[in-house]
């Protein structure tokens, strides 16, 4: 998984259903492609908080598992970068509802990363992040 | 690792100590034990987040709502971190100031 020689782009995709149980799973993949980097443990940190954090945003409240799954995509190449895409829009300017009760959820993704856009294109949501290679 | 919470009453304070991961999957157990504890008439709270793995922001929502319950009571919500992980996640989303964080449960419970 490594880039190869080549410097051809590596990584790993998963998709889970939209069962907030998984997001520790998709955590623990993201840690996983993070160390491949070579960084500190607290990019990978980083990583691990901010790909959860995606994940869990996407899935919102909308948490049934026979709906589509929420895909995130982690690739290596100069950098780290994260796609995080779900079906459906997401609300990602007005005041937090359900279990958000008072913090603004988008507020920990803006101040954590740089590199951070979300796409809202037609039915399908994408959370975009990168990380510089180091 | 899942959610652990264990509870406690010492010196007019109820500590919950809390390990494990609180996110979006394990935050709702957390409210709820601070939703039964207000509601048994425990206002005054210290969550111990020393063993805490990870936090999230339905983590923070979880907090942020417990401190309004107990403050609908005049009581009082104080966090025990020593965690920069932690830490830095508070000053990230502006809770720094919000919360009374402390160092120990020696120092949380001494303030007043």
């Amino acid at each position: 998984m490594a880039p190869g020689p080549s410097g051809t782009a590596t990584g790993v995709t998963v998709s889970i259903a939209r069962d907030p149980a998984l997001v520790r799973t998709v955590r623990l993949v993201a840690a996983a492609v993070a160390r491949r980097t070579g960084r500190d443990e607290d990019f990978v940190e980083e990583v691990r908080l901010a790909v959860g954090e995606a994940c869990a945003l996407l899935l919102g409240d909308d948490t049934d598992p026979l709906r589509e799954p929420v895909t995130v995509a982690i690739s290596i190449e100069d950098g780290l970068a994260v796609d995080v895409v779900s079906v459906g829009t997401v609300d990602t300017e007005d005041p937090p509802h359900s279990d958000i009760d008072g913090v603004e959820p988008w507020a920990l993704l803006r101040g954590l990363i740089e590199d951070f856009t979300v796409l809202q294109d037609g039915a399908t949501t994408t959370v975009s992040m990168s990380w510089p290679a180091a | 690792m899942d959610l652990s919470l264990e509870t406690r009453h010492e010196d007019g304070h109820t500590i919950i100590e809390v390990g494990g991961e609180i996110d979006v999957y394990t935050a709702p157990r957390l409210r709820d034990k601070i939703t039964e504890l207000v509601g048994e008439g425990h206002y005054n709270l210290v969550i111990d987040m020393e063993k805490v793995d990870f936090l999230d922001s339905t983590g923070l929502g979880v907090l942020v709502g417990g401190l309004k319950k107990v403050r609908a009571h005049n009581g009082s919500m104080r966090l025990i971190c020593n965690q920069e992980r932690l830490l830095k996640i508070f000053r990230i989303t502006g809770l720094a100031k919000v919360f009374a964080i402390h160092g120990s449960q020696a120092d949380a419970l001494a303030e007043h």
